[in-house]
């Protein structure tokens, strides 16, 4: 009777650890407007530390970044990276807004603190659950080097300057509408004339 | 002559200007009305006038023979014709990056040669 009350109570405590835990995940349903819980977000980032492979982690960047290396990891994650993470990292786009979880700012001691090899291992084999894919895929990416080179360039993030920025905006991917709109305002500072706007350019997405 | 109205339309247009988003990010088209230590006031398309502030990180760029080139805040005259990439901040708009270029004069008609005489 009395081991019957203690495996009742510890079952009664094992649902209510898991029906909290997943409150915790679940709320909101599985709305990616969501903010993670504390709970969530610790448990994710030291797992995703964990996974990192002790020899990956310590690994060194055998980049030593030139000022035209430096240039080409901009260009690279202007190209790539930027769609999520924002030119200056903050991760403040319509599609960094939107995932679950966000992006982090990688300006931040949260990314800056991880080591080199963790940057690297995370650039090439991504984050499981969350929108950070892998991109180990040399056909694709342009090989490990690349990786490393933005591995240098993350780290520079902190003290981006403007010029870089402004840089960085014209290789970032644009659609049909905005190559359009981009194309017009040359036009107009050329001083041709602009071609009247269709409607929809006036619209973009938030 | 129908190229000729063509033409004025088009330059009537030339100085007119538009505002649109991108991802909450504004363009603001139009000209220069006047320049402040901190701020633009840029004369659109619609006859309105938008202040944009000016932030110690903005970038100037000077558009000349289909190029960007560095520039800055002095070199901006009202006239000038501007695209403005601009974030909203508190109530208004802050510019990231301020391109500009001088409207080119109309040449002058050259003058009628002298007819011959007969």
């Amino acid at each position: 009777m009395r081991r019957g009350s203690i495996l009742l109570i510890v079952g009664v405590a094992v649902v209510g650890v898991v029906v909290a835990i997943a409150a915790s995940l679940l709320h909101d349903g599985v709305s990616s407007r969501a903010t993670p819980s504390k709970l969530e977000a610790a448990i994710a980032r030291n797992a995703h530390r964990l996974a990192i492979p002790a020899n990956a982690r310590s690994a060194q960047n055998p980049v030593i970044a030139s000022e035209e290396d430096l240039r080409t990891a901009r260009l690279h994650f202007a190209d790539h990276c930027a769609v999520c993470h924002d030119n200056d990292g903050s991760g403040q786009t319509l599609y960094g807004k939107g995932l679950y979880p966000r992006p982090p700012d990688l300006r931040l001691p949260e990314t800056q603190n991880l080591t080199d090899g963790e940057l690297f291992w995370i650039i090439e084999n991504g984050v499981r659950f969350t929108g950070m894919p892998a991109f180990a895929n040399p056909e694709e990416h342009g090989g490990a080097l690349e990786s490393w080179k933005l591995v240098h360039f993350i780290r520079h993030l902190p003290h981006l300057t403007a010029a870089e920025r402004v840089e960085m905006e014209r290789y970032n991917p644009k659609g049909p509408d905005e190559r359009t709109e981009e194309q017009e305002e040359n036009s107009f500072l050329n001083g041709a004339t602009p071609k009247p706007k269709r409607e929809s350019q006036n619209q973009h997405p938030r | 002559m129908r190229i000729r109205w063509i033409s004025i339309l088009l330059l009537l247009a030339l100085a007119a200007g538009s505002v649109s988003a991108h991802g909450g990010k504004v363009h603001v088209v139009g000209t220069v009305e006047k320049t402040n230590p901190d701020s633009l006031v840029v004369k659109m398309k619609d006859g309105k006038s938008v202040e944009v502030k000016l932030a110690a990180s903005t970038v100037y760029l000077e558009r000349n023979n289909n190029q960007d080139k560095p520039a800055k805040l002095a070199d901006l005259a009202t006239g000038d014709f501007v695209v403005i990439h601009a974030t909203p901040k508190d109530t208004g708009l802050e510019a990231g990056q301020v391109r500009f270029s001088r409207p080119v004069a109309p040449k002058a008609a050259a003058p009628a040669a002298p007819k011959a005489k007969p």
